[in-house]
């Protein structure tokens, strides 16, 4: 298949990844044109048959981390699975807890989530990822996507209480 | 009793685990993978997606989008040619010519974009109410991916595959249909295993005949 064929049907997923990223509908729209750039010209590279979509959002990912926002938006987060494995579940009921939430509160809390937590939740929640996707495109392990997810939820309900 | 771990917890509710057993004798973790949908959900609702804005489409290269518009345009003359397609139900045939033009005409045609069958095939499960069949397809049909449609309040199934520079759909369901006659627009209509299969898309006959036989 052609670039175009494989890329274009991920314009406005990308775009909207890109926009969660950036916070800023010109800021994104540059970063997805340079990511449409950048997969164009390394895309005799690319291996056909190989997750494409993984790949074009590695890109568009990596290009935001070496923007001035994105620099900016690197935090450091303890990605010991050691620490985090067995963190019992939690009693509360949740059924309760977000039966009726706020969505500016919560569309608030997302926002104040560190970039690594921000984005896990992106690719799992809105783009329905598979872990192994989301770890081939962050570059991490599986389990390290399996700890951020939890992680990044617990710090949602915190936020929301 | 032993709990899930909370990684568990978020596991099973992103259908990355099957392993449920344990949530059918204990209330505590079954509240907690409910909770995690529901936040799931709630995340879902609180960040939209975003139009891409016009002026991007044209950065990102016109040619490219305008490169599925003449499919589009294909699909829509089928349509005009098409209602001499009549399947048991009445007009339902056009409503799934309807949704072949429309998501062919769709920037995301399809929800799992893979060519691979082992990405597809799971990603269907739970959302669908049964196994989707995606075989290993040979030259010169190869898979682009699939998406869940809805037709006469039924899910089913969506595998957009392609033939060279064509693009057949092909509908998975349960219901019966039954093809009485196709003029113009090529379709076939298929069971096997509990489930019918309806392929459409503008090539010859021979070559839906050909994609009947990889499933």
């Amino acid at each position: 298949m052609t670039f175009e064929e494989l890329a274009v049907p991920l314009l406005s997923p990308l775009y909207t990844y890109a926009r969660w990223l950036t916070s800023d509908a010109h800021e994104a729209e540059d970063l997805v044109q340079e990511t449409f750039l950048k997969g164009l010209r390394g895309f005799g590279s690319f291996t056909q048959g190989t997750n494409f979509r993984a790949w074009m959002y590695r890109i568009l990912r990596n290009t935001f981390l070496t923007s001035r926002s994105g620099l900016k938006a690197q935090t450091s987060i303890d990605d010991d699975p050691e620490r985090f494995e067995k963190l019992p579940v939690e009693s509360t009921p949740e059924s309760l807890l977000f039966a009726r939430y706020d969505v500016d509160r919560l569309r608030g809390a997302i926002a104040e989530l560190p970039l690594p937590f921000r984005e896990v939740l992106l690719l799992v929640d809105i783009e329905e990822m598979a872990y192994r996707d989301v770890a081939e495109t962050l570059s991490i392990p599986v389990g390290t996507v399996t700890s951020r997810v939890m992680r990044a939820r617990k710090k949602l309900r915190e936020a929301m209480r | 009793m032993n709990h899930l771990s909370a990684e568990d917890v978020a596991r099973i509710a992103d259908g990355e685990s099957q392993d449920d057993a344990h949530l059918r004798e204990c209330a505590i973790c079954a509240s907690a993978v409910l909770g995690e949908m529901r936040l799931k959900r709630a995340v879902r609702e609180a960040m939209p997606r975003y139009e891409v804005p016009a002026s991007l489409r044209r950065r990102t290269g016109g040619a490219p989008i305008l490169h599925w518009m003449p499919l589009a345009a294909a699909a829509a003359a089928a349509i005009v040619v098409v209602l001499a397609v009549f399947y048991s139900r009445g007009n339902s045939a056009n409503e799934l010519v309807d949704m072949h033009a429309t998501l062919l005409a769709s920037p995301n045609a399809v929800d799992v974009l893979s060519t691979d069958k082992h990405t597809v095939k799971p990603w269907f499960e739970g959302r669908v109410p049964f196994a989707v069949p995606v075989p290993e397809l040979q030259p010169p049909f190869r898979l682009v991916g699939g998406r869940v449609v809805y037709w006469h309040q039924q899910p089913g199934a969506y595998l957009l595959i392609a033939k060279g520079a064509h693009r057949i759909s092909l509908f998975i369901f349960r219901d019966e249909l039954r093809a009485v006659k196709t003029r113009d627009v090529t379709s076939e209509v298929w069971r096997a295993n509990g489930l019918t299969f309806v392929a459409i898309a503008d090539v010859p006959q021979q070559d839906l005949d050909a994609l009947r036989r990889s499933f």
